[in-house]
């Protein structure tokens, strides 16, 4: 049977596709449909194999967003129960406290300097290791060390090179005659302290960016740099016209890694220089309003807006360094 | 073939996924399971209990001891005060299981006590013989119920080097704070050391202790039985003592790297080095754990034990004594109850404190909590400089006598990070004295 006479046949649209609209090229008959493919059992198997990190993700990660979005419009307060609604109370009190606001204030220090320094360093080091040498997989290792230390060791390990009495640099200083070697390096000055405080965490997080970077490297075919220097390229223009920027999708993955690392800075400035404002980050302060003063409410708003500030800057990143790259 | 070897190889994978779920239900559940109470079992062969304290572990021998009277294997987990405070809050309030038996200090028992996050002890032990022992027992009760056990009566006292007084010329020693001062000026002035006073100004417990035993000094107390600060006038000795200590910073007699040590670092690093002449507010029974130690400390046999000097003469000390208890998450309560009882029973203490031979004696044990095993101990000769130990004791007295209030950690995060900013010169002494008394009318206004 052919189509009823007069009757314009629609155009099929995209969304059309699935609903029984017959595209262009098919046969359409009233009487007689095709038979349907019988139908697929479904798969259970990348479901089941799935299944544990997802129950991982769900229990680990959203169950607990949810519940740190919900109890943040809430009193919650071991010490002054029982829980109750408050709405934007615990945003509007996170807000008015100044010692908040001054970890805020020392925290986007360690984001600005510690992501742009990290990434610097990690750039200038991963091309170093871009051709290969005679031990560059010794250095390769030693270089990831300070990434496979933990916070708080590196912390105390530094706290040794700083102390003012007996440590490494008032040593140094005093042995080559450059002074009285009691310099006090942290907690007296902000800045100095600030400064110290991120040159240890930098010290962390660079071998990680720099791996990340190295592997962005590694993809680019020396052919590239070959035919670049043929067309008189000199070493400085391969870097800023190949390099750079076919490295992009590895230097936004780590300025993405450096920044969730100094959004969350809490081990070194905890250990290095204590409770005191000087150095004190915003992880620190919720740190001490839940665990300390006990009022979790007011650690769960300033938690979520860690986290809401987190995500924000990573797609920013994410929005201007990273490109994909085809090769 | 090709296609049933596939699905036989789908089946498998299958199964491995599902093996691998259930197994992951499996380890929730036996960890949401362990951190349960195990009830009172007293079947303790092959149990293990975890002990936390901010202490080195006895000698082996101890606890094997233990272990052969009662099968209970100890693992002993040594953490800094401050970071043992932290793990106890994080474990309490996620629920979750860290140690069967840990720290309870004198300062956070009204917290705990209210929060119910450590097991009531009466239930394990027998309270009365207890109290008739341990005077300092009532510290760690509230409401009836014993929150922890003290396992020593250590508290605040000044220690001076006398090696370093007598090369200044300083033949007597000091009685009032103001002859104090005057003699550390001397000892500086002469050249002896730079610095001759060790006080921990980093922002951490170490630095409100201080503070508190300093105001004490002067005759004075932090807050009063509500809760109301009692520092704010200028003539009010924890406003002087505040004054004292910045002074002592910015005028030279403590070191400026001092900024940034703590109370331990400053023994350690100071004290037992000979680079610091006194600490106004020391810990007793460090003569005995670190300054009398050749292993560590150059100054052995010459620090000695001082009456606090006071206003007009020597003052009382604030007792310090440090608890254990059982949180309510430990797996083995009963078990943890038994070793509370061992670690704190007369014989042991002895065996600690050195009167049962060397070899027993635990460096961390300053002053035992039992009067008894003082009193041996005093007979018997075995501690350092004990006669002023014992005269001091005696004016040991609570920094709280009413009882830490409950929001004594938010308080003491306020005194030890005003008072390091005050030193900082980033605040002046009235400011960080106001931000402090700002805390403590909030909190005892919520209550």
């Amino acid at each position: 049977m052919s189509a009823p006479r007069g009757s314009a046949r629609p155009t099929p649209r995209a969304h059309d596709v699935g609903r029984g609209v017959v595209v262009e090229g098919d046969r359409f008959d009233g009487a007689t449909s095709t038979p349907r493919p019988p139908r697929r059992r479904l798969d259970a198997l990348p479901y089941v194999l799935v299944a544990p990190v997802a129950i991982f993700i769900v229990g680990l990660a959203l169950v607990p967003a949810a519940f740190t979005i919900i109890e943040s419009f809430f009193k919650v307060d071991a010490l002054d129960p029982p829980t109750r609604f408050t709405g934007i109370g615990n945003f509007v009190e996170i807000f008015q406290n100044h010692t908040v606001m001054n970890s805020v204030a020392n925290t986007a220090f360690y984001v600005v300097v510690g992501v742009g320094v990290s990434t610097v360093l990690a750039i200038a080091m991963a091309v170093l290791l871009q051709h290969p040498f005679r031990g560059r997989g010794l250095v390769i290792a030693i270089l990831i060390l300070p990434w496979a230390l933990p916070g708080v060791v590196e912390g105390i390990l530094w706290s040794g090179i700083f102390d003012p009495n007996s440590g490494l640099i008032n040593g140094l200083v005093a042995t080559f005659h450059l002074g009285a070697g009691n310099a006090v390096l942290l907690g007296q000055n902000q800045l100095l302290t600030l400064a110290l405080i991120e040159v240890v965490q930098v010290w962390q997080i660079t071998p990680l960016s720099t791996l990340l970077i190295f592997a962005a490297l590694q993809l680019i075919p020396d052919e590239i740099y070959e035919a670049a220097v043929v067309d008189g390229a000199n070493q400085w223009r391969s870097f800023t016209s190949i390099t750079l920027p076919l490295a992009r999708p590895g230097i936004a993955v780590a300025m993405v890694q450096a920044l969730i690392a100094t959004l969350n800075i809490f081990d070194q400035p905890y250990v290095l220089n204590g409770a005191a404002s000087t150095g004190a980050s915003v992880t620190m302060e919720t740190y001490f309003i839940s665990f300390q003063n006990l009022n979790f409410g007011q650690g769960y708003a300033l938690s979520l807006l860690v986290a809401l500030v987190t995500v924000t800057l990573s797609l920013v990143v994410v929005r201007f360094v990273y490109r994909k790259v085809e090769l | 073939m090709k296609r049933r070897q596939a699905r036989v190889t789908r089946q498998r994978a299958a199964l491995a996924g599902l093996t691998a779920v259930a197994l992951l239900a499996a380890g929730c559940s036996a960890g949401g399971g362990s951190a349960t109470a195990s009830g009172a079992s007293t079947d303790f062969s092959g149990v293990t209990i975890t002990v936390a304290l901010p202490a080195d572990s006895p000698p082996a021998a101890d606890l094997a001891a233990f272990t052969q009277q009662t099968g209970i294997k100890v693992n002993w987990a040594t953490s800094d005060w401050d970071s043992l405070q932290t793990k106890i809050s994080a474990a309490a309030t996620a629920n979750t299981y860290f140690a069967d038996v840990t720290n309870v200090d004198w300062s956070r028992v009204g917290q705990l006590g209210k929060l119910g996050w450590f097991q009531p002890l009466e239930k394990y032990l027998d309270a009365n013989s207890l109290k008739a022992d341990m005077p300092q027992l009532g510290s760690f009760t509230l409401n009836g119920h014993i929150v922890g056990v003290p396992y020593d009566s250590s508290y605040m006292v000044t220690t001076v080097n006398t090696d370093l007084f007598a090369k200044a010329g300083i033949t007597t020693m000091p009685t009032t704070l103001d002859e104090y001062t005057n003699d550390l000026k001397q000892i500086k002035a002469k050249g002896v050391v730079e610095y001759p006073l060790n006080i921990p100004f980093a922002a951490a417990e170490g630095l409100s202790t201080y503070w508190y035993e300093t105001t004490g000094a002067l005759g004075g107390t932090v807050l009063d039985a509500s809760g109301k600060p009692q520092f704010t006038d200028p003539s009010s000795p924890g406003y002087k003592a505040a004054q004292w200590m910045v002074d002592a910073i910015k005028g030279g007699l403590v070191p400026p790297g001092n900024i940034n040590v703590n109370d331990s670092q400053g023994e350690q690093t100071l004290m037992a080095q000979g680079m610091a002449a006194s600490t106004l507010s020391d810990y007793s029974g460090l003569i005995n754990s670190l300054y009398n130690v050749k292993d560590s400390s150059k100054v052995t046999d010459k620090i000695q034990y001082l009456p606090t000097p006071g206003v007009t003469g020597p003052a009382g000390n604030l007792s310090n004594p440090d608890g254990m208890g059982i949180p309510k998450q430990a797996k083995n309560p009963a078990a943890a109850a038994k070793f509370i009882e061992w670690f704190n029973s007369a014989s042991t203490q002895e065996d600690f404190s050195g009167l049962n031979g060397q070899d027993k004696v635990w460096g961390s044990s300053f002053i035992p909590s039992r009067i008894s095993v003082v009193e041996k101990l005093a007979q018997a000769g075995g501690l350092a400089d004990g006669t002023h130990l014992a005269a001091m004791l005696k004016t040991a007295s609570p920094v709280f006598p009413q009882g830490a209030p409950t929001w004594y950690p938010t308080f003491s995060n306020a005194v030890y990070t005003n008072l390091h900013a005050a030193a900082t010169g980033s605040m002046s002494v009235a400011d960080a004295i106001s931000a402090i008394a700002e805390v403590a009318n909030q909190q005892a206004r919520n209550g």
